[in-house]
């Protein structure tokens, strides 16, 4: 059977070539310069096999590929690999690899190098962070000729292709990791458009043209410095003068003077990073579930957006926003209802008034956030009390328990089993919610392994609406963000994980 | 030695502790209420504009006169509970103790507070308590340094002289003698004690080891106000102006009479 | 000198205490997010994190004298690289400042001038340097002259290969910032040598043989007044360093001062511990610099019991 996200992935090939199409029909893309990307860079290696760190991703994106991509409605396109077959049972994908690929550093890029990849995360001794994402899916990679390589899957799984178009599918060269170990971080290989040349930590990145990279015609730009900013505001700032040509991650209030230059570009984000407040479940206090349905009520999520976001948000009943597939505009969380809350506050045994605390992360969207929930829950006898904890420890104190109660924010998966499952399966290694629901457990293993994609749908809709009412979190909104370049930057695009990507960039 | 201060100092202080005292009634808005008017400039609704939340900063500036007195004073009486006692030992019983007690003060005095204070802030967490004690053992030195060397003064007098002569006992002659007359230093040492005290609480409040949110706390909203100085600068600069205004009247009042 | 080993083992042992008072995982600090609990335990073991505080401690020390600070949690490189980088912006800005704040003190207030105005105003601003915290005047100047003027760049630091025009236009506004406040205590310090000095014989002398005011100010009573300066240029050390935080913050400057908030900021205990005992163990050496100049240029004081 030809599978569905075949089907798709052709007919999104097809309307998305139309839309590049007439931007290039627009203006012909030019060669050379060099673009400076700013960033507020976490960076703690650059070998895709450890790599942890959200803005890592923004140079491995740029010194390798991965063996799919994502378009810019999430959907699966090639990249190294040219074409797929999945077989009828599901459980086995033959990918046929692009021809004429090397390294750069010459090692050619064929069927060995993919099953090296796959192996090296999926063997204990490396102990990649990727392995518990691809053991439960990968049997096995048997090599069928040098370009030809089958993925033999303990079960049908779709959720594959968005895995291999993220971190497992960063494809490195076998050679040079082997040669040079821990090293490696600083000094990638792959096949991408750009090669690493150089890394001055706290300071900048050096990429450089890729002289045979192998999609003809790109890259455009001779060189892209990545360089370290201490925040997006300051950012701003080196934008404005020239310094930089990118800044990402504005929030509307950042935007607001850039409204009306006539050299700045801004560039709103697609789908937004997904904001909700969730509680340990299972111990006291929050296993009360009236407790949570206090909470639930006496939140106004519209007034959150309108006051963090300048209402350019979007107000969330659930995990998945719209402009996904497997949102469902019927998935609806609870209304607010503050006479409500303090009814089902005095139900759940706390007729005087509760009093918690709320983690808040020293991120200045969090602590906003943190002192508007304390707000409003403030009206309905609930007292919180906000003691800053340092960013970078935070999530530590979230997963062994020493916090109970906390805002959270995750990006979206280019498929819905990614966020779903590390989030609300029994067994999610993200699940610090510690929820447990045996028919969301069963739900999501059918969903995880099905190609036919109006069943996952109506599948994800039945599970997502089911989280919901457990309530282990209360949503909250979808961000708006913003990127910002200058005018003369062209063929900048979104792709929904909120990674800038900049291969196809180009300078007027 | 500044004439001017004599009136500036009192001033500034007196204006200080009555924003502090009457803030309920003075104050037009709640200085937590947020509201969706963030970042509006100045208007008569709100004198000084809305921070990021839309809250009234004029309300909070009021209000984070309250924070900042308390901790000034509290840190300033901690150090002044260590620093003279042990200042008047020192300079007056002299001996062995003086040594080990001068050692000890040098010591301290030679290590860089902010520095500190910010080491044991992070140990201990950022707490109203946590802050004034941190303070106080940050501030305790100078004090006591100045306090043994105005005892040092004070018992070569004529008056402990002849108190000795009597046969007074030392807790005594200190009681009644020396104390009273070192009393005008300290008196000025108190008040530019508590300039330092919210100067520095305010240094740590704007490197983020301040009374956490959502309490009004002057170096915390100038911290907070640094992303969006180029849209509403007064939730940076009002702030500020308050940290600096209150600092210079305590400072200026203090050593205005030394 | 004995007084500075036994500080700085207090100080490091203190730091090294946070760590108990500390919660969560250094581990999952540096496996971020995604990680999940069983990679953070293999981490945690395979750093010795379960290991008994002493343990660790000495095997800390042991280290450290040997050159090796160890690695930062958050970037997983070598502190004393680290340290190394960001040392000379600090040195930098601290030189810068302490030259300026120290040349204009002096200048300004030798300057003969029986207007009373002048003193006055003089006087003024040194209450306006010594009271006006620096984040205050840092952030007014970024406000002035960044955001509304746009003459001036809002970090403050650019490397020396960009430009010498360009590497001083980011770094005045910081050189400034810190030096404000020392103008101030330097010209209190100065003044009232100063005022000492031209009290003395020698210098009614000069006056009585009739040499300009400028050259009795300049020549003879400046060279006597500026000793205490200089000394106190080394006890304000530990001020200097609160300050040069501060400052390098604000304008996010990659000196040793931003690099230690920013340890606080994300318990990278490493990095903190290092570089809180670089700055403690400086400042100290520099308190102890200053109190032997000052001995050796003045004799009377040698003798003091």
């Amino acid at each position: 059977m030809t599978w569905d996200i075949g089907r798709r992935e052709a007919l999104a090939a097809i309307g998305g070539s139309l839309l590049l199409g007439n931007a290039a029909r627009a203006e012909t893309p030019q060669s050379g310069g060099t673009l400076n990307v700013g960033l507020v860079n976490d960076a703690k290696t650059y070998d895709p096999i450890y790599s942890v760190e959200f803005s890592e991703r923004v140079v491995l994106y740029l010194v390798f590929n991965t063996l799919v991509k994502y378009a810019p409605d999430f959907s699966i396109r090639p990249e190294l690999a040219k074409s797929w077959e999945t077989s009828p049972d599901g459980k086995r994908i033959v990918f046929t690899l692009q021809d004429g690929v090397t390294f750069h550093d010459g090692t050619p890029f064929n069927a060995d190098a993919v099953k090296w990849n796959i192996e090296k995360r999926l063997d204990p001794a490396v102990q990649s962070p990727q392995r518990n994402l691809l053991a439960p899916i990968i049997a096995s990679i048997e090599i069928l000729d040098p370009q030809r390589v089958a993925f033999n899957l303990t079960q049908p799984s779709p959720g594959i292709f968005s895995l291999l178009g993220d971190r497992p599918g960063f494809m490195v060269s076998p050679t040079a990791w082997q040669k040079l170990g821990k090293d490696f971080g600083g000094q990638p290989v792959g096949t991408g458009a750009f090669k690493f040349k150089e890394w001055v930590r706290g300071s900048q990145v050096t990429l450089e043209k890729s002289p045979n990279y192998w999609e003809k015609g790109l890259p455009y730009l001779d060189r892209i410095m990545v360089r370290d900013l201490a925040g997006s505001v300051v950012g701003l700032q080196r934008l404005l003068t020239g310094e930089i040509d990118y800044v990402g991650e504005l929030t509307p209030s950042d935007i607001v003077p850039l409204e009306r230059r006539t050299d700045i570009v801004l560039a709103p984000i697609k789908v937004g990073r997904w904001y909700f407040l969730q509680w340990h479940v299972n111990a006291a206090p929050f296993d009360n579930a009236k407790l949570r349905l206090a909470f639930a009520h006496a939140i106004d999520r519209g007034r959150i957006n309108d006051i963090t976001m300048r209402g350019k948000g979007t107000v969330s009943n659930g995990p998945t926003p719209e402009g996904l597939w497997w949102y469902d505009p019927s998935i609806r969380s609870f209304d607010y209802d503050p006479a409500k809350a303090k009814a089902l506050l005095t139900e759940a045994g706390y007729p005087n008034g509760f009093d918690a605390v709320l983690a808040t992360p020293q991120v200045t969207m969090f602590q906003q956030l943190d002192q508007l929930l304390q707000e409003q829950l403030a009206a309905v006898g609930i007292r919180l009390t906000l003691p800053p904890v340092a960013a970078s420890e935070w999530y530590s104190k979230v997963v062994n328990g020493t916090t109970n109660m906390t805002p959270s924010r995750w990006t979206q998966r280019a498929d819905p089993d990614g966020l779903l499952t590390i989030l609300f399966d029994s067994k999610g290694f993200a699940n610090t919610m510690k929820y447990s629901n045996p028919q969301v457990d069963a739900l999501l293993q059918q969903a995880r392994t099905t190609y036919d994609i109006p069943t996952r749908k109506r599948l994800y809709t039945e599970v997502q609406q089911m989280i919901v009412n457990d309530l282990p979190m209360m949503p909250l909104i979808f961000s708006a963000e913003y990127g910002a370049l200058r005018s003369n930057v062209r063929g900048f695009e979104w792709i929904p994980d909120q990674i800038p990507r900049f291969r196809e960039v180009w300078k007027a | 030695m500044i004439r001017p201060g004599l009136i500036i100092g009192p001033l500034a202080i007196a204006t200080t502790m009555i924003v502090a005292i009457l803030a309920p009634e003075i104050s037009p808005h709640s200085p937590y209420r947020s509201s969706v008017d963030m970042l509006a400039l100045p208007s008569p609704a709100h004198l000084l504009g809305t921070d990021d939340l839309g809250r009234d900063i004029a309300s909070r500036v009021i209000y984070g006169a309250r924070t900042s007195l308390t901790i000034g004073f509290g840190a300033t009486i901690v150090a002044m509970a260590i620093g003279i006692p042990l200042g008047l030992t020192a300079g007056y019983i002299r001996g062995r103790v003086d040594t080990v007690l001068v050692a000890l003060i040098d010591l301290f005095i030679a290590l860089p507070g902010l520095v500190l204070a910010l080491i044991i802030t992070v140990m201990v967490g950022p707490t109203l308590r946590n802050l004034v004690l941190v303070l106080g053992f940050v501030m305790w030195p100078p004090i006591a340094r100045l306090v043994r060397g105005q005892a040092l003064a004070v018992r070569e007098t004529v008056f402990v002289e002849a108190a000795r002569a009597i046969g007074g006992s030392r807790a005594w002659i200190i009681r009644r003698h020396v104390w009273p007359n070192i009393l005008p230093v300290v008196a000025s040492q108190f008040a530019v004690s508590v300039s330092f005290a919210i100067f520095t609480s305010a240094s740590l409040s704007f490197l983020g080891l301040g009374i956490p949110a959502p309490t009004a706390d002057w170096g915390g909203m100038v911290r907070s106000g640094y992303d969006y100085l180029a849209i509403n600068p007064l939730m940076s600069l009002a702030p500020g102006a308050a940290v600096t205004f209150t600092v210079m009247g305590f400072y200026v009042f203090g050593a205005s009479f030394k | 000198m004995c007084v500075m080993v036994p500080t700085a083992l207090l100080v490091t042992a203190l730091l090294f205490c946070s760590v108990n008072g500390l919660l969560g995982s250094p581990a999952a600090m540096m496996l971020g997010q995604d990680a999940s609990p069983q990679t953070i335990a293999e981490l945690d073991a395979e750093y010795g994190f379960d290991q008994p505080l002493a343990v660790q401690y000495m095997r800390w020390l042991g280290e450290a004298l040997r050159g090796d600070l160890g690695r930062s949690y958050t970037t997983r490189q070598s502190v004393a690289q680290a340290v190394g980088n960001s040392l000379p912006v600090t040195i930098e800005l601290a030189v810068w400042s302490i030259l300026l704040a120290t040349s204009l003190a002096i200048v300004l207030n030798t300057i003969p001038t029986a207007r009373l105005l002048i003193t006055r105003t003089t006087a003024a601003v040194n209450v306006v340097g010594i009271t006006v915290p620096n984040f205050m005047l840092g952030i007014s100047l970024i406000f002035l002259f960044s955001v509304e003027l746009q003459w001036l760049p809002t970090t403050g630091w650019a490397p020396w290969s960009d430009g010498v025009i360009t590497h001083l236009r980011h770094i005045i506004m910081p050189v400034l910032t810190l030096s404000s406040y020392y103008f101030g205590v330097f010209s209190i310090v100065y003044r009232a040598e100063l005022h000492a000095v031209t009290r003395q014989m020698f210098i009614r002398v000069a006056q009585a043989k009739g040499l300009g005011e400028w050259r009795v100010a300049f020549r003879h009573a400046m060279p006597n007044a500026i000793l205490p300066v200089i000394t106190f240029v080394g006890i304000s050390a530990g001020q200097l360093a609160g300050g040069a935080v501060v400052t390098e913050t604000i304008f996010s400057m990659p000196g040793i001062g931003r690099l230690f908030v920013r340890s606080i900021e994300t318990h990278d205990f490493p990095t903190m511990l290092a570089v809180g005992m670089l700055i403690v163990v400086s400042v100290v050496l520099m308190n102890l610099l200053a109190d032997i100049a000052y001995t050796i240029a003045n004799p009377q004081i040698r003798f003091d019991p």
